[in-house]
């Protein structure tokens, strides 16, 4: 198959790479760019798993055709901590226990990076939303909406 | 409570770091030079005999390097026990399910591997395949394997007391039957395995696992090379919940192509390879007798259960026996007959699960309702009467040293507000209660103990060694936690190797609820032998006897006089210069019946402690889609004590999701012959963040005499516990006791449907 020019951000690093047309995103960052944060757990966008930012906005990089993200962009898991200080997001995964196995947690917290970005004072509801669309076979997922809500400035009754 | 530094404190894991980063490494993230992509053909027939496999089509194409089939294996057959051995991991001469391997390829690239699929020609003579267990067993049926007869694959039989005398003695008997549809696992991480052999046939082999050394044993005598050989390294893992307890042929598959090829081979599966080929949990068919005096203690008690086993034997007579075991655990009975029988089927192949036995399980605590609905008793006095408790054998023989399922029965009545409840709730809103007892370990033989290794450097910090594997639950940081408080020093002081087979000693492994009691215990008896080495040292030093020292927060001191402490560091250099090297070793055995055995002798102590709990679940059902909405679930759990509340309340809440969330509302696998219709996460229901409820958790400690500081289990009985009060719940709630798992909308709307046309029936003569 012919590869096709694919220019993008990733992490802040711009990068210029030659793809097959029907490679997916998820493929291009795990295989070419070995960031393997990003999980297929499923393949066809319900687990979650394979969740990045495009240009700010949560989006399933398994379903993602890597060309469509040309001249966008990635920030994923690995870009969420900047300079090797963490995400309050990250920081407080790891504070209320919302990390056990960990093959859901960055998927997790790249949408709730998503949803943040778009609303810094959502609601439990919007919380729960954003997190409706991620499978976690381990929490039981208390404490990932404790750990998500905690990063929320306000108390949840302002909110 | 001691005062402990670490123990019993809420403690952040230490490997969560690199798992909100991104960093850490899980078996379909590694990549290695010259790493070819491996794939499996399997069967598409559930039943069928190979004739002739052709590969020679698909190796002309540029890019495949490697097919592998049954001709390139010893014969070697997989089994847990001898008698089980039934299971080629590249058959040989027939198939048995819909996903059995066939084939192996390996090639330069995941489509090249495809196409290579498609171009091995496999010649089959399909055979007449059974799918039901009642089916299989008749004469006549299908045999599935040779010396099983009527494709009975494993038959326990228990007989204690005289039951037929306890039902003639009983004010009260009924028999009722319980069913269970399969499910499965759905670990976060679908399957995968990387492998690599060097020039001296020395494997290295990375792939989620429940016990490197569970997988190495198996490994070593497929591939005939000595145990010593077989390095199973440690890797990231994403979930186990029972379905990774022993080899996968994907494991001696990917071995082989690595092998043949002399190149490093990964092979990552499908989801839906993960589903069928992988292991799911069994299907059952429960019928339990109960017989109770008038005032609802159970005198006897009759269980036949049939289990569909699917193709192989897999951990058959453990998976048959646990069941039982957690009913005859959780609750006193004077007699008790079993007869379980797993059957073969042309099906996926089951295992161990979370909710193992969920039919069995929730049919006990339906029963008990029944039973107190007959007799006027309240569920909670009918737990009550029938709890175990500390001091206790079990009915086949297992002393019970620390038990309290009343505590925990009282505790979550109490804060679930069950007596304001019971009886009082409105009209399709319900409450319900379910007791579980799990066991901590199983006799394991010569695999039964742990050991641990530490060494100290010169700086103060020490290497762990132990070969404890962590699938999720937080093993590794329960091992650091417990070396940091017997040495006296901090978290980050501790380096961690672990559940690798060529560096770490042995270990049961993380599937049978023991990583805490056994290995863990271990580790600590590791740490005090070489904290007393170390006080030997300081006693000269501080001109003390050794058994007045502490050591805590990198220093040794006289107890009460932290002031006048020397550094931890000071004390070994001085402790080395002496020509002594500061390290030690320490092992745990549970203290066990060797003699007990899962069909022979299926009497004796079982394991070294058991666990109790009981959770309480409210409920609200939609008479006109048939949804149940869970409003607040309570659960009350005797971990024997809490080394990390923290990780304790992970569990609580995850075995809630799975148990009673997914358990009971929606996970079952359906079928179409031998063909499962939902082995992706699209058609396979689990819980969803917006599904669960408002989770109360209740820490109860009964102290385990034996237990490391304590403790015991917490990871499996709540899952069982919660599925049986989800069940007895949505019973309350409907006034119709439901018998068949999941209890999904369609069996609801068909319950209530029937209730009112009896209701009707009996009410309205016209």
């Amino acid at each position: 198959m012919n590869r096709l020019p694919l220019e993008l951000t990733v992490n802040g690093e711009p990068i210029s790479l030659a793809v097959e047309p029907n490679r997916t995103l998820l493929e291009v960052l795990r295989d070419d760019l070995e960031l393997t944060g990003a999980k297929e757990g499923c393949g066809e966008g319900v687990c979650g798993s394979c969740t990045v930012l495009m240009d700010g906005k949560a989006v399933r990089s398994c379903l993602t055709l890597a060309l469509e993200a040309s001249g966008s962009e990635i920030i994923t898991v690995e870009g969420l901590s900047e300079g090797g200080a963490l995400d309050p997001l990250q920081e407080s995964f790891i504070e209320h226990g919302a990390v056990q196995c960990g093959f859901c947690t960055s998927g997790m917290l790249m949408s709730a990076k998503g949803l943040l970005l778009k609303d810094p004072h959502p609601t439990k509801d919007a919380i729960l939303r954003t997190l409706g669309g991620h499978v976690c076979r381990c929490t039981g997922y208390t404490k990932i909406i404790e750990a998500v809500e905690a990063t929320v400035d306000g108390s949840a009754e302002e909110r | 409570m001691p005062d402990y530094a670490f123990i019993g404190k809420n403690m952040p894991r230490i490997d969560s770091r690199a798992k909100v980063t991104g960093e850490a490494k899980f078996t379909a993230d590694l990549k290695l030079p010259r790493m070819l992509v491996g794939k499996i053909l399997r069967s598409p027939h559930p039943h069928a005999r190979i004739l002739n496999i052709d590969a020679s089509e698909a190796l002309r194409i540029p890019g495949v390097k490697c097919v592998v089939t049954g001709k390139d294996t010893r014969g070697t057959k997989w089994g847990v026990f001898g008698y089980t051995q039934d299971q080629e991991f590249l058959t040989r001469d027939k198939v048995r399910y819909v996903g059995d391997e066939v084939a192996g390829v390996a090639a330069t690239t995941e489509d090249i591997a495809l196409e290579a699929l498609d171009r091995i020609r496999v010649e089959y003579e399909v055979l007449d395949a059974v799918f039901d267990p009642m089916e299989a067993i008749l004469p006549g049926a299908p045999q599935l394997h040779e010396g099983f007869e009527n494709n009975i694959n494993i038959h326990v039989p228990i007989n204690q007391g005289d039951v037929e005398k306890g039902f003639d003695e009983s004010y009260y008997v009924r028999e009722d039957t319980f069913t269970a549809a399969e499910d499965s696992y759905f670990q976060g991480e679908p399957y995968a395995v990387a492998a690599r052999f060097d020039l001296d046939d020395n494997l290295e082999i990375w792939m989620p696992n429940a016990g490197p050394h569970m997988k190495a044993k198996p490994l070593s005598n497929a591939l005939g090379i000595a145990l010593n050989k077989v390095r199973v390294r440690k890797i990231t893992i994403g979930g186990a919940f029972g379905g990774r307890s022993e080899i996968c042929p994907g494991d001696y598959i990917c071995a082989l192509l690595a092998r043949k090829t002399g190149r490093p081979v990964k092979i990552v599966y499908t989801r839906e390879e993960n589903s069928i080929a992988t292991r799911q949990g069994h299907a059952l068919i429960t019928t339990l007798k109960t017989g109770v005096d008038r005032d609802g203690r159970v005198i006897a008690r009759d269980v036949t259960c049939y289990m569909d086993g699917g193709g192989y034997s897999s951990t058959g007579p453990i998976a048959t026996t646990v069941p039982f075991l957690c009913m005859e655990q959780a609750y006193r009975m004077d007699h008790v007959r079993y007869n379980g029988y797993r059957i073969y089927t042309n099906k996926p192949p089951r295992g161990m699960i979370r909710i193992h036995g969920r039919a069995f399980a929730c049919g006990v605590d339906v029963q008990l309702d029944m039973i107190g609905e007959h007799l006027g008793i309240d569920p909670v006095d009918m737990r009550l009467r029938n709890a175990r408790q500390a001091g206790d054998y079990t009915n086949t023989g297992s002393h019970v040293a620390s038990c309290a399922m009343q505590e925990t029965i009282v505790k979550a009545a109490e804060k679930a507000g069950w007596k304001e409840k019971w009886g009082k709730l409105p009209p399709l809103h319900g409450i319900g209660i379910g007791c579980n007892s799990v066991q901590t370990g199983f006799p394991m033989g010569i695999r039964g103990g742990s050991q641990a290794i530490i060494k100290m450097n010169e700086d103060g910090g020490a290497t762990l060694i132990s070969g404890v594997v962590d699938n999720g639950q937080g093993n590794d940081n329960m091992l650091v936690q417990i070396a940091a408080e017997e040495l006296g020093i901090r978290p980050e002081d501790i380096q961690l190797i672990s559940a690798d087979s060529e560096v770490t000693p042995s270990d049961p492994g993380a599937y049978s609820q023991v990583s805490t009691f056994i290995g863990g215990h271990a580790v600590k008896n590791a740490a005090a032998n070489v904290r007393n080495l170390l006080f030997e040292t300081a006693s000269n030093m501080l001109e003390a006897d050794p058994s007045d020292l502490v050591a805590r927060d990198r220093m040794v001191y006289v107890s009460g006089s932290p002031a006048a402490g020397i550094p931890l560091k000071k004390v070994i250099r001085k402790t080395l210069a002496r020509g002594k090297a500061v390290s030690g070793e320490g092992d745990y055995w549970p203290k066990v019946d060797p003699k007990r055995e899962w069909i022979k002798n299926p009497y004796g102590q079982v394991c070294g402690a058991f666990s109790f709990g009981t959770t309480i679940a409210e409920v609200e059902v939609d008479p006109e889609t048939g949804q149940v909405r869970v409003l607040e679930v309570t659960v009350a759990q005797d971990v024997g004590f809490a080394l990390n509340p923290l990780v304790l309340e992970g569990q609580f809440q995850g075995s809630i999701a799975m148990g009673g969330q997914g358990g009971v509302l929606t996970e079952a696998h359906t079928w179409d012959g031998g063909f499962a219709l939902n082995p992706t996460q699209l058609e396979y229901k689990v819980p969803l963040a917006c599904d669960m409820p408002k989770i109360n958790t209740i820490i109860v400690e009964s102290n385990d005499p034996e237990g490391p500081y304590g403790a015991k289990e917490s990871g499996m009985s709540i899952a069982m516990s919660a599925a049986q009060a989800y069940a007895a719940a949505i019973s309350n709630a409907i006034g119709v006791h439901m018998t068949d798992l999941p209890i999904t909308p369609d069996k609801i709307l068909k319950a209530l449907e029937e209730k009112a046309e009896r209701e009707s029936g009996v009410g309205a003569p016209d």
